[in-house]
């Protein structure tokens, strides 16, 4: 790839899964915003700082439109998150219709209704562990597999009434779409994705459900600008979002707290009372992916000693930004005990994820339940060699390896 | 201490309900927040600043009284 400037290009390299690239540190030493190249290899502003991070996230001024789209800063190859979305002049009745669509289905109320088939399909997970040890004992059971992967996985797909026997084909596209020099065969799978959800959505309309999708489908119903591309990439990239991440959350929130046994000990006495802090700590401290949330800049905007012009691409880097010294105590340590901990796991402002309350949930559900199950859960690998995806936008590892 | 809220920040994120149950609800239709306990007892105390604190719409306020 062709670099225009000197400036370090994304996704830098990191050590291991736990830790930072120490470039973002570096950065952050010398200003909250920076010149960087994006994976795309153009130009765009890195954004490392808690505070400048938490405002950009929250102001208007930035948006996921763009003035002249065809002059936009490119992010990456991937089909998804790679550039501007939307009209610029719409952007806030596009992104209001949106959230009056999705709200309902995924508000906390709604969790609590859905939390008791979430621990049902959890312990068809931990069932499925025990069975796999059982089958045969020498060998180290996969978490991914058997629990990240097919926990959030079963849980999007009967929110938006998909079968989830065909979750083998939407792991494949998902891995395919989120690859950040994916090029063509990204656009391929998100094409085959979105026909895919098409599908799904004709099968809808004819017998409508209780489901998410059943839900955009009358939306569009009443509003001839929601075009049909627009409702298939709604749904397919709900999918993508509501199981990437929380698999990769689920599978570093066991590696963070398998690192250090008394760690581990201490939650597995009392799971219930510790996870919804845990959690917190998990969200903050886990670093999936390497970008960050894209923005860009509505109108010329003066924010930590820089000037971001009208256009310009911005990425909030909020991995680097919830290890900010300046804004939690000993950024890098583990500590469940912080209060409050307003980390940036899920954004900020009126972009905060619509997803949050879907993903703390099964977490909660994920880890309490893990724990209770197997106290002594021990991992079967050096977690400082597992191979980090930084070559996805969701970053996270395929394998797990552990042990009771 | 007081909580008080701006329904009009609201961005329906429905992380304060998650945080502090006893303190906060989010409306079935729009999902924005609902108070349900304005002056909590002290064991919510913790979790209410948590709240407070994560609020993407900055939608939250808190008054404390006598600390
Ligand atoms: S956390 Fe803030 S924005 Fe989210 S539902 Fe509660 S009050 Fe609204």
């Amino acid at each position: 790839m062709t670099t225009p400037t000197s400036a370090p290009q994304l996704p830098f390299t990191r050590p291991n899964p736990m830790d930072l690239a120490p470039l973002f540190a570096q950065l952050r030493d010398k200003g909250p915003l920076s010149r960087v190249t994006t994976p795309a290899g153009d130009p765009a502003w890195l954004v490392t700082a808690y505070d400048e991070a938490r405002t950009i996230l929250g102001d208007r001024r930035f948006g996921k439109a763009h003035p002249a789209p065809e002059k936009a800063s490119k992010i990456s190859g991937a089909a998804i998150q790679s550039g501007p979305t939307g009209s610029f002049e719409d952007e806030e009745r596009e992104h209001t219709r949106m959230r009056r669509v999705l709200t309902p289905a995924f508000s906390a109320p709604r969790m609590r209704r859905l939390s008791s088939r979430i621990q049902e399909l959890a312990d068809g997970c931990l069932d499925d562990m025990e069975r796999a040890r059982a089958d045969s004992p020498d060998t180290p059971v996969n978490l991914h597999d058997l629990l990240s992967f097919p926990l959030p996985v079963q849980v999007i797909c009967e929110l938006l009434g998909v079968s989830q026997s065909d979750r083998d084909l939407l792991r494949g596209w998902s891995e395919r779409i989120g690859i950040l020099d994916g090029g063509s065969d990204a656009q391929e799978a998100m094409a085959d994705f979105q026909a895919y959800m098409g599908r799904v959505a004709e099968a809808k309309r004819e017998r409508p459900g209780q489901d998410v999708v059943t839900d955009i489908l009358k939306v569009q119903a009443e509003d001839p600008t929601f075009t049909e591309d627009d409702m298939t990439r709604l749904a397919a990239g709900l999918l993508f979002a509501g199981h990437e991440t929380t698999s990769t959350r689920i599978d570093f929130g066991t590696l963070f707290l398998l690192i250090d046994p008394a760690r581990r000990d201490r939650f597995a006495a009392d799971p219930e009372g510790l996870v919804q802090a845990t959690v917190e700590e998990i969200l903050r401290l886990s670093a999936p992916g390497g970008l960050g949330l894209m923005r860009y800049a509505r109108e010329d905007v003066q924010i930590g000693g820089v000037t971001v012009a009208r256009g310009d691409a911005v990425l909030v880097a909020i991995n680097a930004a919830n290890r900010d010294g300046e804004a939690f105590a000993e950024p890098d340590a583990f500590d469940p005990d912080r209060a409050p901990n307003a980390h940036l796991a899920f954004g900020h402002g009126g972009h905060y994820c619509i997803g949050n309350a879907l993903a703390r949930t099964e977490m909660r559900i994920a880890f309490t339940s893990l724990f209770r199950r197997f106290p002594g859960l021990r991992l079967a690998a050096d977690p400082y060699t597992l191979r980090e995806h930084s070559e996805r936008l969701t970053g996270g590892v395929n394998t797990v390896p552990v042990l009771w | 201490m007081q909580v008080e809220v701006d329904r009009d920040k609201c961005v329906a994120s429905g992380q304060c309900v998650l945080t502090a149950p006893e303190v906060f609800d989010q409306d079935d239709d729009e999902g924005k927040v609902v108070v349900l306990d304005d002056t909590p007892a002290p064991a919510a105390h913790g979790r209410a600043r948590q709240a407070a604190a994560m609020c993407p719409g900055v939608a939250i306020s808190l008054r404390d009284e006598g600390r």
